[in-house]
């Protein structure tokens, strides 16, 4: 039967910790910042793809082409004709304009406004000064001139340079469309060139296409795993930066309130309750709690979005088992820091001094995400992993570039000195805390804070 | 011997070089309103910090209630010299809060809370957020939040502060009912008239050591002044001269903020005669045997001078 004595400490932690809990998830500032934020941004997003593609028109007009030669035409006429160009974007992907689909009937509209291309030919150079007038007058999208030398087997300009056609376009014209009509037109130029050399263009296309590719990775055990820049590069840091964020948003209300119960005097009504060794338990378990809600809410979306990408099976149980015990470790190196920091000040100001140090070699795994998920067992990951109190946010990123897999010994050993290291940061924190509290007037230097840690 | 509600045995606290408190022993019993007085940094903080066990002594013992401070905490109401309150919580929450950490059962609490506020005549404030009330008002909110578990010892550092008159009056008479049904109280203050009103018990700080401890009772005979003082009808000056010559009266001085003349008596000299004699000696306003007020006792124990430093560390 435990003890009167521990019931009652545990009735205070819990009371404090549930305190701190609803007082942080049932403020304005959470609900808005951790909960409604992130709806309105995908909210944003949803809307905003709304707007494009139901309220900008469509963008109608004529292009002309002026080429002497008349070979240019059949060309452009291909790679500007309406159902074509519409296409290339068709559900935002860019698809290759080589292999273009025709939109399914009855597909969702793309997230772009139409193009209705009418397209003129015209043959006289002597024309383009009337056709640059219709462009100023708004009569025609563009204009372009290709000169004969630009067709030529071996096109030259006159200075001995690339030849080059014009493409005359109104000042307001969009980019996208300028882009687009450039592009075709030059594909046309390249098309006619071939056809004029007497070759075949559809095998010409078809040999110069870049083929895709396949990377194949073959461990030493003789496993087969197929390449997946999602899995290496990108979920390591989609993991890092939901624990990162969890952690120092509950790190900051820790800091936060402890800085306010001190400049607000309760700190010393509420000590009268509890011991600081109770108070700073309490405080780290109820904000342990928001931060829990947090991964768990964050967690959970980007796990559905990958199971809606059909990517859910690079999130394994051992994964996730293996980032909750990195979450914990993180969770208390952030949580111990903050919670010393804010008793041993009187505001957020002079909180930065102090916290300032430690962000550093917190910011190093955010700075080296690249490096160490291109190489996770690489010596700048090895040696990284064992810096505390950096420890489990480079450690997530490497055992979540699935690419590699981390030795065994090298898991087990970052946990056990992790977590030995977060016994040595509450030895520290814990004495700080119990001095700080009680503080008033100036902070303590670095020296100073040494001196209470050697006191307490 | 009966064991005291408080018991400290040559308790000392150091704040780096400066000694905070020294050496101190010391007894309240069970059933007191004792009052700890003494000059801003004397010493008193500290030593109310210690039995809350807030901060630990570096040598001595504190015993409260019987038990290691610690333990008792639950059994200990306490109202700190530097108070304040979650500013955005609601009155009741805090009650709540603050009970619960004292280990009151949730049950019940609300109408405790309730009725708390209306003996305080503070009912409305039962849905405002701690932020929205008066200075007044918090203080009330901050002493039920000390005796809402209904503790076996009060302390109270310096409650009156920042009060009007009308709320230092209710306050004094909850203190009073509250130690009416036989609860410890202490009572730390530097205005000597609130101590001398409210305290059964002595205990004046200085320096960090106990300079005096007893009751109202033995203060007042210890420090008797034995001073007659003599205020003559048409106020002139030269009365002290005359009454200089009253037989059992040492020594006439004259006070001209009191416009009265103050007679020391003379060693075995009996006050009622020599009031008499006065009254036979000249026409007088008004006369009396001056009354021991710890003011007196407290300039004569310490000294007018300002003390020497405020209170080291935070005690």
């Amino acid at each position: 039967m435990a003890d009167p004595k521990d019931r009652g400490a545990a009735r205070r932690v819990m009371a404090v910790a549930l305190r701190e809990f609803r007082h942080t998830v049932l403020t304005k500032g959470f609900i808005f910042g951790a909960l409604v934020m992130p709806v309105i941004m995908f909210a944003a997003f949803a809307a905003l793809g709304l707007l494009l593609d139901s309220k900008l028109p469509p963008t109608v007009g004529t292009v002309a082409v002026l080429d002497a030669s008349g070979s240019v035409e059949r060309h452009a006429r291909e790679e500007l004709a309406n159902d074509r160009i519409n296409a290339v974007e068709f559900d935002g992907k860019r698809i290759k304009e080589t292999s273009l689909p025709a939109p399914p009937a009855g597909a969702a509209q793309p997230l772009v406004p139409r193009i209705d291309l009418t397209l003129e030919f015209p043959r006289d150079p002597a024309q383009e000064q009337a056709l640059r007038d219709r462009i100023r007058d708004g009569g025609l999208l563009a204009l372009a001139i290709v000169p004969p030398e630009v067709l030529a087997a071996d096109p030259k300009a006159a200075d001995g340079g690339a030849a080059s056609f014009t493409l005359v376009v109104p000042s307001g014209s969009p980019p996208r469309l300028t882009s687009l009509i450039e592009r075709s037109v030059a594909r046309s130029i390249v098309k006619a060139r071939v056809e004029r050399a007497g070759s075949d263009w559809k095998s010409l296309d078809a040999l110069l296409s870049v083929p895709g590719t396949s990377v194949r990775r073959l461990s030493e055990d003789g496993a087969e795993s197929e390449e997946n820049v999602v899995a290496k590069t990108l979920l390591p840091m989609g993991f890092m930066l939901l624990i990162w964020v969890a952690t120092f948003t509950s790190g900051n209300y820790l800091l936060t309130t402890t800085i306010e119960e001190k400049s607000s005097k309760v700190m010393e009504v509420v000590l009268s309750a509890v011991s600081p060794m109770q108070l700073l338990a309490g405080k780290i378990l109820g904000f342990a709690a928001v931060s829990v809600l947090m991964v768990g809410m964050y967690g959970a979306l980007g796990v559905a979005g990958l199971a809606f990408a059909a990517m859910g099976d690079l999130v394994s149980p051992g994964l996730l088992v293996l980032m909750g015990v990195y979450f914990v470790m993180a969770y208390a190196f952030v949580a111990i820091m903050m919670a010393s920091v804010g008793s041993a000040v009187n505001d957020l100001r002079e909180a930065q001094s102090l916290v300032t140090p430690a962000m550093l070699v917190l910011t190093v795994p955010l700075m080296l995400w690249l490096p160490i998920s291109e190489q996770p067992n690489g010596t700048l990951a090895v040696v990284t992993s064992f810096i505390p109190p950096a420890i489990p946010f480079v450690m997530v990123l490497r055992v979540a570039a699935s690419s590699e897999p981390i030795a065994a010994w090298q898991v087990a050993a970052s946990i056990a000195w992790g977590f030995a290291w977060v016994g040595v940061f509450l030895w520290a924190g814990a004495k700080v805390f119990r001095v700080g509290v009680l503080m008033q007037g100036k902070p303590p230097t670095p020296r100073e804070l040494l001196k209470w840690i050697r006191m307490a | 011997m009966t064991r005291g509600a408080v018991e400290l045995r040559a308790v000392t606290k150091r704040f780096g070089q400066v000694e905070a408190v020294s050496g101190m022993d010391l007894s309240v019993a069970a059933g007191s309103l004792t009052g700890f007085i003494g000059p801003n940094g004397a010493g008193k903080s500290t030593t109310i910090r210690m039995i809350m066990s807030i901060i630990r002594p570096d040598s001595g013992t504190v015993d409260v209630l019987g038990a290691d401070a610690i333990a008792a905490k639950d059994r200990i109401g306490y109202l700190p010299e530097e108070r304040g309150l979650y500013r955005r919580m609601r009155v009741t929450e805090f009650l709540c809060y603050m009970a619960a950490l004292k280990g009151m059962p949730a049950h019940g609490l609300r109408a405790r809370v309730r009725a708390w506020l209306e003996r305080v005549q503070l009912p409305e404030a039962e849905r405002k957020r701690c932020q929205e009330l008066s200075k007044g008002q918090q203080q009330k909110v901050q002493f039920i939040a000390s005796v809402i578990h209904e503790p076996e010892l009060i302390i109270l550092d310096e409650p009156f502060s920042g009060l009007d008159p009308v709320n230092a009056r209710l306050l004094n008479r909850l203190i009073r009912e509250i130690h009416s049904t036989g609860r410890t109280i202490i009572f730390s203050t530097h205005v000597m008239h609130q101590a001398e009103q409210l305290c059964d018990r002595i205990v004046l700080i200085n320096r960090g050591r106990k300079i005096l401890d007893a009751s109202m009772q033995e203060i007042r005979a210890r420090f008797d002044p034995r001073v007659v003082e003599a205020e003559p009808l048409d106020g002139d000056a030269r009365a002290a001269d005359a009454l200089a010559r009253v037989p059992g009266v040492a020594s006439a001085h004259w006070s001209p903020e009191r416009r009265a003349a103050e007679l020391a008596l003379a060693p075995g000299a009996d006050g009622q005669a020599v009031m008499g004699a006065a009254v036979a000696a000249m026409p007088l306003r008004h006369v009396a045997l001056r009354r021991t007020t710890l003011d007196d006792v407290f300039v004569e124990l310490v000294g007018e001078a300002a003390p020497p430093s405020e209170e080291s560390g935070n005690g």
